[in-house]
């Protein structure tokens, strides 16, 4: 299965992420999920880039806290706009689910 | 073209969940596919009419009134409404009001569903 998934926690408790499994496995970073891809702590990125996925920004959360593409602590990061997003969730993937 | 439904139980406060959700839903029907929005819970404030606008503040009224008119099909939860003192004659214009049914066959035929639960 195609899966999506839209992360807007930054500071997160469950598993349920951990263990998502997919053919093809695509983590969109939204909401306060932005800070996944802007911040490191102890000079680490956030783990939740660790998993075997194609990690997606919205540029437009990512904007409104003060962060440009600019920000990004890895380039596998594409930012992209709530166009793109649609397009992800009609096209691309099976199903998406909101973490 | 294909049919989206978005359900959100959060509201615009503590959240910022509803936000994006009506943000992609109009990116949705701006690329032409159909779209259902369905908000419970204290998403029902949404529906409320008299929304005022702020400086720094989300303001999705005028946002959803686009909507509607375009086509969406906008809908409240009215147990969760009205649980809540949002009333018939308090609700925007064209903004419907039923109960999860209308959810669950929206869900059933649609092509693609995303489900937000509350904050």
């Amino acid at each position: 299965m195609k899966l999506g998934v839209i992360l807007t926690e930054q500071a997160r408790t469950e598993s349920t992420y951990e263990r998502l499994q997919a053919e093809k496995l695509s983590v969109v970073l939204a909401g306060n999920g932005i800070y996944h891809a802007v911040l490191k702590t102890d000079g680490k990125p956030s783990n939740v880039l660790d998993k075997a996925a194609d990690f997606y920004v919205l540029t437009e959360d990512m904007e409104t806290r003060g962060f440009t593409a600019g920000d990004l602590v890895d380039g596998k990061i594409k930012p992209i706009d709530m166009s793109q997003l649609v397009d992800l969730i009609m096209v691309e993937h099976d199903k998406f689910v909101w973490l | 073209m294909a049919t989206l439904t978005i359900g959100c139980f959060s509201s615009l406060v503590g959240s910022t969940s509803l936000d994006i959700a009506v943000k992609l839903a109009k990116a949705a029907r701006e690329k032409g596919h159909d779209v259902n929005v369905w908000v419970s819970g204290n998403g029902t404030m949404l529906s409320k009419k008299g929304q005022r606008a702020f400086k720094d503040y989300s303001f999705l009224a005028k946002t959803v009134e686009g909507l509607i008119a375009d086509g969406a099909q906008v809908t409240a939860c009215e147990a969760c409404a009205e649980a809540r003192g949002y009333h018939k004659e308090d609700t925007m214009e064209n903004f419907k009001r039923h109960s999860m049914d209308w959810y669950l066959a929206k869900c059933v035929g649609s092509d693609k569903v995303l489900h937000i639960g509350g904050e």
